[in-house]
This record gives C-alpha cells, structure tokens and sequence, in this order.
C-alpha cells in the first residue's frame, strides 16, 4: 500500500485520473490562449505553471517549474511566419508530471524538476511542429471560408473558431499523459542514487544560469549586455552592503 | 483631415450600434484562432467584423460580399489590429451610406497593417512583455505567487486599456489614427522597458550567482557566473534545446562529481 501511495501519489490511481482531466482542460485552454484567443498571458510558464501546480495541488512547486522556465523562453517571438518554440506545451507538460510525481514523494524539488524537464524538453520543438500543422488546417478553414462567402453566406467566418480545436485537443492529450506517466517519474524519483540526485540538483543550478543568460539575450538592444551588467553589479553591491549591515 | 473624418456625426449614414461595436471588440481578442500562412489574419478579422456587417447590410447577399472584401490577407500585431478594425468599422458605414467606395476599407487596411505591426511588435512582445516577466521574477523571492498578479497586472493593465483605446479611436478617427498613435510615443516607451528589462535580468543573473555561492560555495558561484557569461555570448549560435541539455549535463557531471 506504501509502495503504491510513493508512485500514484496518497489518494491512489482513481485520483491521478481527476487530475488527468484537471490538466487536460487548464492545459487544453492554455495552447488556445497563446495564440489563438485573448492573448493574456496566462499561457506563459510563470502563470500557466503555477496555475496548473494550484489545479494538481502544488501551487508553489508550479511556481518553482514556471519562474526559470518563463526566463528560458523569453526571447522567443512569433514575428509574422516565424514561429517560437512552444514554451506553453512545454511548461503545461512538465507541471503536469512533475507536480502529480512531487506530490507521491518528497514534493516538487530540483531533482524532480531536472528529471522532468530533461524528460519533456524535446516537446517545445515538438509544439512548433503541431502548430505548424494547424497553421496548414487553418488554411483549409479560410479557404473553405472564401468559398462560402463567394456562394452566399454571410456567415462564413465563423469558421475562424474552429481553428482553436487542433491546439486545444493536442495540448490536452498530452498534458493528461503526462499526469498519467507522472507515476513513472516518481519511481525513478525514489530510485535515483544519492550521487545522481547531487547531480541533478546541480543541472538544476546550471539550468538557472541558463535561464538568466536567456533572459539577458532576450532584450533585442545593443546596449542590454552593458545595462545587465549594471543591474548585476548593484544587486551584488546591495548584497554586499546587507552582508555588511547584518555583521 | 476633414471634419467629417473626426467626427462621423452624418445623420444620414448608417451606424453601428454601441452594443455592435462591442461585439467587434470581443471578437477581436479570437483575431488568431485561425491564423494561416496564406491569409494570416483573413478569417479573424472577418469574424470580427461580422457584427458589424450584420447591422450594416440587412441584405444576405451583400453582407457576404463585404465578409469576402474581409476574407482577403490581413496581417498586423493582434492588438494594434484592434485599431484597424475600429476604422474598417467606420469605413464600412460609410460604405453601407454610400459616401465611399469599398476598395476604401481594403485600402485603410493594405495601408495601416505593416506599420502597425512593426510597432506592436516592437512595443509589446519585445519591450513590454519581457520587462513585465522579468519584474515578476525577480520579485519572485519576496511576493511568492505575488509574482502572477505583478506579471498580469503590469502586462495587461498597459495591454487591455491600449487594445480598447486603440479600437474606440479607430473607430472614431479611422484614417486620422495615424497621427494619434504617433503622438503615442511608442519608440520612447520602448527604449525605456528594454533599459529597465535589462537591469532586471542582469540582476535576475546576479541573484543566482549568489544563490550558488550560498553556504561558502564560491566555486559554485564561479561555476554558475562563468556558465552565463559563457551561454550570453554562446546563445545565439545555439539552439536552445541543444543549450537546455548542455546545461543539465553539465550540471550533472558537475554536481556528481565527475570532474
């Protein structure tokens, strides 16, 4: 019974099905915002994540995936037919197997973050990919849209809500399959050797320098490397002088 | 710019009702639902548009003639389109009064799109939207989930209230709009948030140097300090999904102690 609460999590497998289609709809709604509806930026990792992590029952370890995750992608713009990876899908997926995992062991941790996101990362680019084939759909609904309006029908650009179906259901299977492996995670969770763990923890650290060099090469100016600089060296002097202070 | 540009206040001419401009407005937030590579924004503006229409030409027939005049390729930022359709709005009553021809509302648009979406661009995704996160993340330590409402509060506060601006004085200014947003001072308001975003993530790069020196490690600190000096200047010859796994097997090795 022990053994099967550390993989399915404490209230058993029937749960991990709620939380399947918990994440499905949030994860569901998400793709759609990104792009297609509103544009609010609740799509984003630092909102999406830790949204989701509240939905799964970890806001704060939601929050933990969602912060350097948001930095990694912050550079990337969907200028014209220039499409970014997708940091959405990514971000939805990874909450959603990181979380249901923590949740079944020690709680949503850089181990698990690490484990998670090494895992999952493949899927920004795969996300393009989808949205490239539903940009090739959305060509055929216009095209059946000038078609109907050419016959007759003053109605026929409603046709343009049937374009957030394909992002809509792809986000969702996936973000509900991730949940659903989300016990496999937790079992390589429990078995990983301390000296693998020390490891991960470490990748965990190196991903943040990652994401703060992202968020660096994300501000399209010449002179953000010199203003960057700037505001490293006055938080290092803050830091400095509260070190002094307190001593 | 004629009087009757600034204010469409002709008696005659057939008008939208507040509660059909509002119906636009919502549809516009769904003007990408069915972006495509052919027409990019065609059908949303189209759907959009259609309350609209549907006041103007009671008439079926000639209400899907003016859904196809919409049905032809549009593409600009989806907020600044806002301000397109305010105008195509207005165009189109004149249009349905008979005081302009319909080849106006596709010049207005032909005309208005590409800058637009240079601005939009330029203002939203690349100075507004990384300056909003930034400011979230770096208060993350401190607000904890705060940091979501600093994030959404920063970004759509100037989003939705430049969106609904920008539609109602399209719509009341039409080709006048031009020098509306020009006053706007978009560039300067641009030039500021990426200042202000790059100070923010430079001190977002210091917080984790320190993060890792924590606990007398300072070769941590040297490790993650040389890590983003090193990615800053490797990044943009480099995939990010290939930098993501450099990253994570290198804290791997590093942090079991393989070197």
């Amino acid at each position: 019974m022990l053994a099967l609460a550390s993989v399915f999590g404490p209230q058993g497998p029937l749960h991990l099905l709620y939380l399947a289609a918990i994440a499905a709809l949030i994860g569901g709604l998400a793709a759609v915002e990104r792009k297609g509806a509103l544009q609010l930026m609740l799509s984003r990792p630092i909102v999406l994540a830790p949204l989701l992590g509240w939905a799964l029952g970890d806001a704060e370890g939601g929050l933990m995936l969602g912060v350097p995750l948001e930095l990694l992608f912050l550079g990337g713009v969907n200028l014209g037919g220039n499409l970014p990876d997708n940091e959405t899908l990514l971000a939805g997926a990874v909450t959603s197997m990181v979380v249901p995992a923590g949740l079944a062991g020690r709680g949503t941790e850089p181990v698990l973050a690490a484990l998670g996101l090494a895992l999952l990362a493949p899927l920004a680019v795969a996300g393009r990919r989808l949205e490239r084939a539903s940009e090739r759909r959305n060509g055929e609904l216009a095209a059946l849209a000038l078609e109907r309006a050419a016959g007759g029908d003053p109605t026929a650009a409603r046709l343009n809500l049937r374009g957030l179906l394909l992002p809509f259901v792809a986000t969702a299977s996936i973000c509900a399959l991730c949940v659903l492996c989300s016990p496999l995670l937790a079992a390589v969770r429990r078995h990983c050797p301390h000296r693998l763990e020390l490891g991960l923890e470490g990748s965990w650290h190196v991903l943040w320098a990652l994401a703060a060099a992202t968020a660096i090469r994300a501000i399209r100016d010449a002179r953000a490397p010199a203003l960057a600089t700037f505001g490293a060296l006055a938080v290092a002097a803050m830091a400095f002088a509260f070190r002094m202070l307190v001593r | 710019m004629s009087d009757s540009l600034v204010q469409p206040a002709n008696a005659a001419r057939r008008r939208v009702s507040k509660l059909g401009l509002a119906k636009v407005f919502w549809r516009s937030l769904f003007l990408q639902a069915a972006w495509n590579p052919q027409g990019m924004q065609n059908l949303g503006f189209a759907y959009a548009l259609e309350p609209a229409l549907g006041e103007l030409h009671p008439d079926a027939a000639a209400r899907a003639q003016a859904a196809l005049r919409h049905l032809e390729f549009f593409n600009c930022h989806p907020y600044l389109a806002a301000a397109i359709l305010g105008g195509a709005v207005q165009l189109e009553e004149r249009v349905a009064s008979g005081e302009a021809p319909p080849e106006s509302v596709t010049q207005f648009k032909r005309a208005l799109g590409p800058p637009f979406a240079a601005l939009g661009d330029g203002f939203f995704w690349l100075a507004l939207r990384p300056a909003a996160a930034l400011a979230a993340a770096i208060s993350e330590p401190l607000l904890g989930m705060g940091c979501l409402a600093v994030f959404l509060l920063l970004y759509n506060g100037v989003h939705l209230s430049s969106r609904l601006w920008l539609f109602v004085r399209g719509y009341q200014l039409a080709e006048g709009l031009v020098e509306e947003v020009a006053r706007a001072q978009v560039p300067f308001a641009t030039t500021l948030l990426k200042a202000s975003g790059a100070v923010l993530a430079g001190a977002i790069a210091a917080r984790a140097v320190l993060l890792a020196g924590l606990h007398h490690r300072p070769w941590h600190a040297l490790l993650v300090g040389s890590t983003i000096v090193a990615a800053a200047a490797l990044l943009p010859r480099l995939r990010l999904w290939i930098a993501l796994y450099i990253a994570l097997g290198l804290g791997l090795a590093l942090g079991s102690g393989l070197f």
